[in-house]
């Protein structure tokens, strides 16, 4: 394993990618894309629709050969090695389906012997996942008789029998209800826990918080890579506060325009202010508020969600377009 | 090193036709078109038959007219089968055929009493009315039976001989190559193990790639060609099966002889089962989905195998173009060869062009598929 591994590669970067492009005819998906994932990180890749995440995936793991650029998993190049990168990652793609007609257990033995696991092993190996996913008791069940939810971990766990170091989710938690996604994250954390790198996709921008780092997608091209809280800090340099009391609607049009408020909004029953953190903080602002007839004022500070993030990202790359 | 990758590589074609066993098992409507279709088909197409066919109209003409030659008379408008409609001369048979009095004749040489007392073999002559195959089948066996029970009365009389002295060569009208519905069982055959292998593969591969496990397979240390192989493996021997149920069918019911040797029947059926396969896997490589899959997988099997494998139609009556065409249908060379082990007791020596032809068929149409399979991505 070391040995295909360049000399002097940095050993705890479980991925290294630099300047991956994929086109598809004139089309470019995946638009000089560079990052670098470390070993045992939860690292995110969030992106509307059609932005490039799946093709991303699907040339780190060698499944399609890149049109430029290089990219290294678990020190394999992509282009050149795919099939050992192929055994050292763990994959579950966006239409992740299972063999449905089949019993629970036989699609993680079928997975597993896929991957060259045999016997005793494999069978000690699937009831240990099994176990761990929680689907101890449905081993004989149908696959296609499980709730969503317990599909998705089954697919989890058939992406594990062979422990990868790398694990690869393309929105693993796509149309499942919000209970089995929190059910899924959890395993999601102990897997990183116990060292395992995950890369993975969502739409959902609060599973996102879960991961270390978060890498945003428009377009083909990668626009901003950070943690949670490094994002909010740069793409949302307001500060967001909540306002509650009597007669808000109308104190807050007052404030409207007035100097360091850049934006008022009816939030529910109350107001949601953004304001320059440099001139205005929430005492200052509740003041104000009094001052322009309100009543029972309070002030809280919110933090920006990174939805308020991902919305920042995408108005500048749209204003950035010709 | 190389021995333990293949190893690797076996186990893990073991594995995915492991799998691709526990489906068919697990589907009944797979499992049913493989074995039960063979056998409702080959009712189908022998019932409608048997029911109706006695007394069929006879003609007789004796040429010898001797005491020999009448006991044969007797010995066939005795058994209930026949019915003697006729006496004419030998040259009023093909009007007695045309006009549809008669679907059989039976043709009686001078010297035939002679021959038989000298203790040579005296031959008699069984026109046919092929029109209709399925009938042509019925005379020829009834004809068949009879001939045989007078010849060993005849053998008897005369002690025992190592040749049976009567000997019924069969002439079929209108239909020659197409002679009976005896040739029907090799026809249905091909048939069979087409639709089988055609259909059921390409259904089980646009199957993996509609789901999406096909890219799951593709992300995973399983080459292409051993997924194909995986793939491919438990219906070639679902096919085999078949083949024998069909052959077994067809002996048990239609009194079709197994002449030839039965691992060569075997031998014919794995080399144009591979052909199949190909073509199956081709057609799911290409269509998009099971639906188009099926279609696609059930005009290519279906129409060659009725229409240019000489299964009903004779191929030697059929336009030059069409009888080009079918040269590159496998299931010709299938239904010619296992009419020849079956019926002709042919070996390797007579049909080897066909086996040969099968096999350039399976090279060329599995090299297609699988380089088609292999720049495809999920
Ligand atoms: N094989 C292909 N041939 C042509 N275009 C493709 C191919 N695969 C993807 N694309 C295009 O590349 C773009 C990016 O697709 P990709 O699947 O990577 O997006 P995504 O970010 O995963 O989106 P989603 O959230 O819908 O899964 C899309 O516009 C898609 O149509
Ligand atoms: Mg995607």
């Amino acid at each position: 394993m070391t040995a295909s591994a360049p000399a002097g590669a940095a050993v705890d970067h479980a991925i290294v990618v630099s300047d991956l492009t994929r086109r598809f005819g004139e089309f470019t998906a995946v638009d000089r894309v560079s990052f670098e994932v470390e070993q045992g990180e939860i690292f995110g890749y969030l992106g509307a629709n059609g932005a490039g995440k799946s093709t991303t995936i699907r040339m780190l793991i060698g499944l399609l050969a890149p049109s430029g650029g290089k990219a290294t998993v678990a020190g394999h190049d992509v282009a050149t090695a795919p099939n050992r990168v192929k055994e050292s990652i763990g994959y579950m793609s966006q239409k992740f389906s299972l063999y449905l007609d089949l019993p629970v257990e036989e699609n993680l033995l079928f997975f597993g012997a896929a991957y060259g696991l045999e016997g005793k092993a494999l069978r000690l190996r699937s009831a240990e996942l099994l176990e761990r996913v929680g689907l101890d008791a449905q081993h004989e069940a149908t696959t296609g008789d499980l709730p969503g939810g317990q599909r998705q971990r089954l697919a989890l766990a058939c992406a594990l029998l062979h422990r990868p170091g790398i694990v690869f989710l393309d929105e693993p938690t796509a149309g499942v209800d919000p209970v089995a996604r929190r059910a899924f994250w959890e395993l999601i954390r102990e897997l990183a826990r116990g060292g395992t790198t995950v890369f993975v996709t969502t739409h959902y921008l609060d599973e996102a918080e879960y991961c270390r780092r978060i890498g945003l997608m428009v377009d083909g091209k990668l626009v901003a890579l950070d943690t949670p809280a490094g994002l909010k800090r740069t793409w949302v340099p307001d500060r967001v506060l909540v306002a509650r009391g009597r007669g808000l609607a109308a104190a807050g049009s007052r404030l409207q325009g007035a100097a360091g408020v850049r934006a008022v909004a009816p939030f529910g029953a109350g107001l949601h202010l953004r304001v320059d953190p440099a001139r205005l903080d929430g005492a200052a602002v509740a003041q104000a508020l009094r001052e322009a007839g309100a009543e029972a004022v309070e002030v809280e500070e919110a933090s920006p969600s990174l939805e308020d993030v991902f919305l920042a990202v995408v108005d500048r790359s749209a204003e950035r377009r010709p | 090193m190389t021995g333990s990758r293949l190893l690797r590589s076996l186990l893990r074609i073991g594995a995915m036709a492991g799998k691709e066993a526990i489906h068919v098992r697990r589907d009944p409507r797979t499992l049913g078109l493989a074995l039960v279709m063979p056998v409702v088909m080959l009712f189908l197409f022998g019932y409608g038959v048997s029911s109706d066919l006695d007394h069929i109209p006879l003609v007789f003409a004796d040429q010898d007219q001797s005491e020999a030659s009448r006991a044969l008379a007797r010995a066939f408008d005795g058994s209930g089968e026949f019915t003697v409609v006729g006496r004419p001369a030998p040259e009023g048979v093909e009007a007695l055929f045309r006009g549809g009095v008669a679907v059989a004749a039976l043709v009686v040489p001078r010297g035939y009493q002679r021959d038989l007392l000298l203790g040579k073999r005296a031959e008699v002559q069984l026109m046919l009315d092929g029109a209709d195959p399925v009938v042509g089948n019925q005379v020829l066996a009834k004809a068949d039976a009879i001939a045989r029970v007078e010849s060993q009365r005849l053998a008897g009389a005369a002690f025992a001989r190592l040749q049976p002295p009567l000997q019924v060569k069969v002439w079929t009208r209108y239909n020659p190559e197409g002679r009976s519905a005896l040739y029907m069982v090799p026809g249905l055959s091909a048939f069979l193990l087409a639709i089988t292998a055609v259909m059921l593969t390409a259904l089980a591969i646009a199957g993996e790639w509609e789901r999406g496990s096909m890219e799951q397979l593709f992300a995973s240390p399983v080459g292409r060609l051993e997924i194909v192989l995986g793939k491919l493996l438990p219906y070639l021997v679902l096919g085999l099966l078949e083949l024998l149920l069909v052959v077994a069918f067809g002996a048990l019911v239609f009194d079709v002889p197994i002449r030839g040797s039965l691992p060569l029947i075997m031998l014919f059926g794995l080399v144009f089962m591979a052909g199949m396969l190909g073509q199956g896997l081709f057609i799911s490589v290409v269509a998009k989905n099971q639906l188009v899959a099926t279609q696609a997988g059930a005009l290519s099997a279906m129409l060659p195998a009725i229409i240019l494998s000489g299964m009903i139609f004779p191929i030697e009556n059929m336009p030059l173009p069409l009888r080009t065409i079918s040269r590159l249908i496998p299931s010709r060379y299938l239904v010619h060869g296992l009419r020849g082990i079956l019926l002709k007791g042919n070996g390797l020596d007579v049909l080897w062009p066909d086996l040969l032809a099968m096999a350039l068929f399976a090279v060329a149409i599995l090299g297609l598929a699988t380089a088609r399979f292999k720049r495809r991505v999920a």
